[in-house]
């Protein structure tokens, strides 16, 4: 097992390079740069830089380098852990992205928790009815829902839920009302609470249609298994045979498959993100892409995929813990 | 004819045909595929449906058809699509009997027809023929065209704009029916484009092994760990583009092949360990024959299956960049460009948002509907009943 660990997070390490290498070529192939953007519009206010400036502009972004000298000093500067500082403001990107990840993560986060500790039930009751009203009711109104664009339902709901003209319980956009810092500890989580149901709702349904599919098909191969027959067979009660018998086995696939959804999900995020104006990760990308602003590109991309290989790997190790049947050895 | 002619004509009966049988009696399906062929109709006739130029035009003895003159060389290609579908319909026992091939050839001509016009949208001239006086005219049923603006902004829906206007007073009627044209289209080639890079790859790597499926595998698995809409948001980001309806075909397709190389690389490890490649191998047949006339064919279901889904996923990345900006850029008329619009005049203009929005859903299910229905009969185990 343990080796079994360690092999695979020597894996990640190819797919980690190429990445980044890729989206180091990205950025670089890219037409215009971070210092003939500043020199167009940057902090000086829309002066044109003298040609010495931008040299040295130059210089110090070291764009003047070849590409697989200034990936490599990025390469190296990452082993000491250090994520280099903005083009933009010269802060280092290290704080940028801690300042923005938590708000990222809960969404994401909370959006998976909702969606697993609804779409189980649901899985679950349809697969038990199955063929009945109830079933197909679940199934006709998972599949409408996982045909509407996340974007579409934010609308809607901003529009009859938080605009003032149906409804005014919510907040429309933001993480948090102005007055949020004079705000003691309680009130502030409220605050953000109330500012946080709409967007975790929006991320919440489209993993919630996939997830509850899932383990429909999944419950419902699991009560065709000899098992339950054999558990029917010896006069346990129905309810025994469901949970403990069955669910048991059907729950195996369904953890594993929230992998799968994380990149939709936090792909689902910026969307979400840039729709109720939240300080995340998609936004912080968004501006960092308008600027070129490499050392922060380079950044988010490799915290997102070291997020997206360890959920990976998480899956598979988790596969091994809750079925004992299944060894690396 | 006895019974044993009629079991006889049953085994005979092609995949293809078996998979048309099961996906026919599926009510779900078959009505996703009805929707597709009615959107699909209306893509290609959209200029008759919604034009600011009459279709026939009657004054002083001269009869014109205005709608034919106004019509972009971009527009006139949509309207290949109507004697192709005939055709298909009236040859479909033969087409559907070699389908690997056909569909390859059938692919390649539509991707010919999108990609070698010029996808440049000009601005209508401000002419029409709403007010012209004339001694019979027959104007469309939505006399607007998408992208001319009239003096009435944001007019609620009404009996003269049926799904009223937006900022600049277009008709978001006019808009609808031709963003249809623009969904539909960049879903299809978006995911011709997939499914070529997908294939080709997963089929290399599935075929050969070895050490080209090890590298093919880890190139697979690097793009998927970048979650595909920032990715794409990350290239147009950084290249933008100003003619871009097929530019954001080739990022959404570019980016989108994952799943299927990983599908077809599966297959294809299955399918090359029968004994048929080895026995048509034995026969000396070329690498290419066996790939094409015998692995391709017997993947072709869930490719197929796979495909139908890619493409209602292209069509929902399409309306999702272009609702952020990102994607297709006004006036060229889109789905998510008018959901764009919702969203900055969210407090009043309800009509923006509820009409595009209906829209993008009903397509997304009927595809979504479509590839379950052939997902199913497929695979009919998969079924779950």
């Amino acid at each position: 097992m343990t080796t079994y660990i360690i092999r695979r997070i020597l894996l990640l390490i190819p797919t980690l390079f190429g990445i980044t290498l890729l989206t180091f070529l990205l950025i670089r192939l890219a037409p215009g740069n971070a210092a003939l953007l500043k020199g167009g519009m940057g902090e000086s206010g829309g002066r044109a830089m003298t040609a010495e400036v931008r040299a040295q502009t130059i210089k110090l972004y070291e764009l003047d380098k070849p590409w697989y000298q200034a990936y490599a000093t990025w390469v190296g500067r990452t082993l000491r852990l250090d994520l280099g500082e903005s083009f933009v403001d010269h802060r280092p990107v290290a704080e940028k992205i801690r300042e923005r990840l938590p708000l990222t993560l809960s969404l994401a986060g909370s959006a998976l928790a909702l969606s697993y500790l609804l779409a189980i039930p649901l899985g679950i009751i349809a697969a038990l009815r199955r063929g009945r009203l109830v079933d197909r009711s679940i199934s006709f109104a998972v599949f409408v829902l996982y045909s509407i664009p996340s974007f579409a339902a934010a609308l809607f709901l901003i529009f009859y839920v938080a605009s003032g003209d149906y409804l005014n319980l919510l907040p429309m956009y933001g993480a948090n009302s102005i007055e949020a810092p004079e705000m003691r500890l309680l009130p502030w989580c409220w605050d953000r609470i109330a500012h946080m149901i709409l967007p975790v709702t929006c991320l919440t349904y489209a993993s919630l249609a996939s997830i509850s599919r899932y383990s429909r098909v999944s419950m419902l191969e699991a009560l065709g298994q000899d098992f339950v027959r054999t558990a029917r067979a010896k006069g346990l009660s129905n309810r025994l045979v469901v949970f403990r018998h069955a669910l048991r086995n059907a729950l195996i696939p369904i953890i594993t498959i929230f992998a799968l959804e994380l990149p939709g999900i936090i792909a689902g995020a910026v969307i979400i993100e840039s729709i109720f104006s939240l300080p995340g990760m998609g936004q912080l990308m968004f501006n960092s892409l308008d600027t070129k602003d490499t050392p922060v590109i380079m950044g988010i991309t490799f915290v997102a995929a070291i997020v997206t290989l360890l959920s990976y790997l998480a899956a598979d190790i988790l596969y091994v813990v809750v079925d004992p049947r299944i060894t690396f050895e | 004819m006895n019974e044993l002619d009629e079991s006889h004509q049953i085994y005979r009966e092609s995949y293809s045909a078996r998979i048309w049988h099961h996906f026919r009696r599926d009510p779900f399906a078959r009505n996703g595929l009805r929707v597709v062929v009615v959107l699909f109709i209306i893509a290609a006739l959209a200029p008759f449906l919604a034009n600011s130029h009459a279709l026939i035009r009657v004054d002083g003895g001269h009869t014109t058809f205005p709608v034919f003159a106004s019509m972009e060389p971009i527009e006139w290609r949509f309207l290949l699509y109507v004697p192709l579908g005939l055709l298909i319909y009236a040859f479909r026992r033969p087409f559907f009997a070699r389908t690997g091939i056909h569909l390859l050839l059938l692919l390649g001509v539509v991707g010919l027809t999108e990609v070698d016009l010029q996808l440049a949208h000009r601005i209508n001239d401000p002419s029409n023929d709403r007010d012209r006086p004339a001694g019979f005219k027959l104007m469309a049923p939505i006399p607007y065209s998408p992208i001319e603006s009239t003096p009435d902004q944001f007019s609620p829906p009404s009996r003269q704009h049926l799904c009223g206007t937006d900022e600049t007073g277009r008709d978001i009627a006019a808009r609808m029916l031709h963003g249809t044209r623009t969904s539909l289209s960049i879903g299809f080639i978006a995911q011709s484009i997939a499914l070529l890079v997908g294939v080709t790859l997963g089929g290399l790597a599935g075929y050969y092994k070895g050490w080209l499926d090890i590298a093919i595998f880890r190139f697979i698995e690097t793009v998927d760990c970048f979650p595909t809409l920032l990715l794409i948001l990350a290239v147009i980001g950084l290249f933008p583009s100003q003619n871009n309806m097929f530019y954001i075909m080739a990022v959404i397709g570019l980016t989108s092949w994952t799943g299927l190389a990983r599908l077809v690389r599966g297959e294809f490890l299955r399918l090359g360990a029968h004994s048929f490649p080895q026995a048509a191998r034995a026969l000396g047949a070329s690498d290419y024959r066996i790939v094409v006339r015998h692995l391709l064919p017997n993947a072709l279901g869930p490719i197929l299956v796979s495909s139908t889904f890619g493409v209602a996923s292209a069509i929902l990345i399409e309306s999702s960049l272009s609702f952020l900006g990102f994607g297709i850029q006004a006036p060229t008329p889109s789905w998510g460009d008018i959901l764009n619009d919702a969203h900055r005049y969210i407090d009043f203009a309800w009509w923006l948002a509820l009409f595009p929005a209906t829209a993008i859903l009903v397509t997304l299910m009927a595809y979504n509907f479509v590839g379950e229905g052939l997902r199913d009969a497929v695979d009919p185990r998969l079924k779950v009943k």
